[in-house]
């Protein structure tokens, strides 16, 4: 069980989480254990998931390049939770665990990837390991791919993804599913995807 | 930047500086706080550190509502604070309130996070600037 318990649904009674709740159990990225872990402090919830569905669901660049980079992500920050979750919207577009690993490896000579999508995971990559990297150099760079609006989309992504996976990490939880998305303990879902961010199990 | 409600609810730049550099020692700060800004720094540079065992430290002194407060605060802050330093820009104000152009608070804060103590609040009114030059800062 995380050190944070995560709230009994019939104990979440603020207006506005069933909302959220569906939500979770629609997108499965984050699952409703974040809900129901953030809803001890109920104004936090909705605005950090509304924030964090936003910039991940919604918005101007494409969803399944900002779920491998959310995973790419979720690696580098080593939690378990979130870099074992998926979401169903970039699987119903058709993101197959092959296209995750390719862009949590090797992506700079991946083919399979366009210039543009490998400057976005780039910048991901570098964010929290080299920062100073991120220079005017670079940024120029990505203007040539995406317009500033995405380039601020995508930025703030990174920043509210990786901050949460990191005080995630914190409280040592696991998806409330397994990966055919059948319902499974805590204890199970450590049994399920291991304690260690590499890769995930079958 | 500083939080002008945090200031007008009397907070200084001596306390900032002490929460961020001698908390552990420090008699300015009860437990409660001291575990709170331990909590902080142990997340951004030592998460590994934070088990079970800091959890129920942490439960000891804060509700699990707190908790989640504190550590999801401290998450995005972690999250933002090193996107926004890719961005290189600059606050809009001066120490003293005066509002700046970016060359200008670029001049005054400096391009690394330090003290405002030690040389922002001089080369924002000029007092001592030409020792912070010469090298004391």
């Amino acid at each position: 069980m995380p050190f944070i318990e995560p709230l009994p649904e019939d104990r979440i009674d603020q207006a506005g989480f069933g909302k959220l709740l569906k939500r979770s159990r629609d997108i499965q990225a984050p699952d409703e254990l974040f809900v129901r872990i953030l809803a001890h402090a109920p104004g936090y919830a909705k605005a950090l998931h509304g924030a964090m569905h936003m910039a991940h669901a919604e918005g101007n660049v494409d969803h399944k390049l900002k779920e491998i980079i959310r995973v790419q992500l979720s690696r580098n920050a080593e939690d378990t939770y979130f870099t074992n979750l998926r979401s169903e919207k970039a699987k119903k577009e058709g993101l197959t665990e092959e296209r995750i690993e390719a862009g949590c490896g090797d992506f700079e000579n991946d083919p399979g990837f366009t210039d543009a999508e490998k400057w976005a995971l780039r910048y991901a990559w570098l964010m929290y390991r080299e920062p100073k990297k991120l220079n005017a150099e670079f940024y120029g760079e990505g203007k040539k791919h995406f317009s500033e609006a995405q380039i601020m989309e995508l930025g703030g992504f990174i920043a509210i993804h990786y901050g949460m996976q990191v005080f995630m990490r914190t409280l040592r939880a696991f998806p409330m599913h397994d990966p055919e998305g059948n319902p499974i303990s805590q204890e199970e879902s450590e049994k399920t995807y291991g304690s260690s961010v590499g890769g995930r199990k079958k | 930047m500083r939080s002008a409600s945090a200031k007008r609810d009397g907070l200084t730049e001596e306390m900032i500086d002490e929460g961020i550099e001698n908390f552990r020692e420090s008699d300015k700060f009860t437990e409660s706080e001291k575990i709170a800004l331990e909590y902080s720094e142990l997340m951004q540079f030592e998460p590994e550190k934070i088990d079970g065992a800091f959890y129920a430290r942490l439960q000891e002194l804060y509700s699990d509502e707190e908790i989640v407060e504190l550590g999801a605060f401290i998450g995005f802050n972690v999250g933002y604070h090193t996107f926004f330093r890719t961005l290189d820009f600059y606050p809009m104000f001066s120490p003293d309130g005066h509002l700046v152009s970016q060359e200008e608070s670029r001049r005054i804060y400096g391009d690394r996070p330090t003290s405002h103590l030690r040389g922002a609040m001089a080369r924002a009114t000029g007092e001592g600037e030409s020792e912070i030059e010469s090298g004391s800062e």
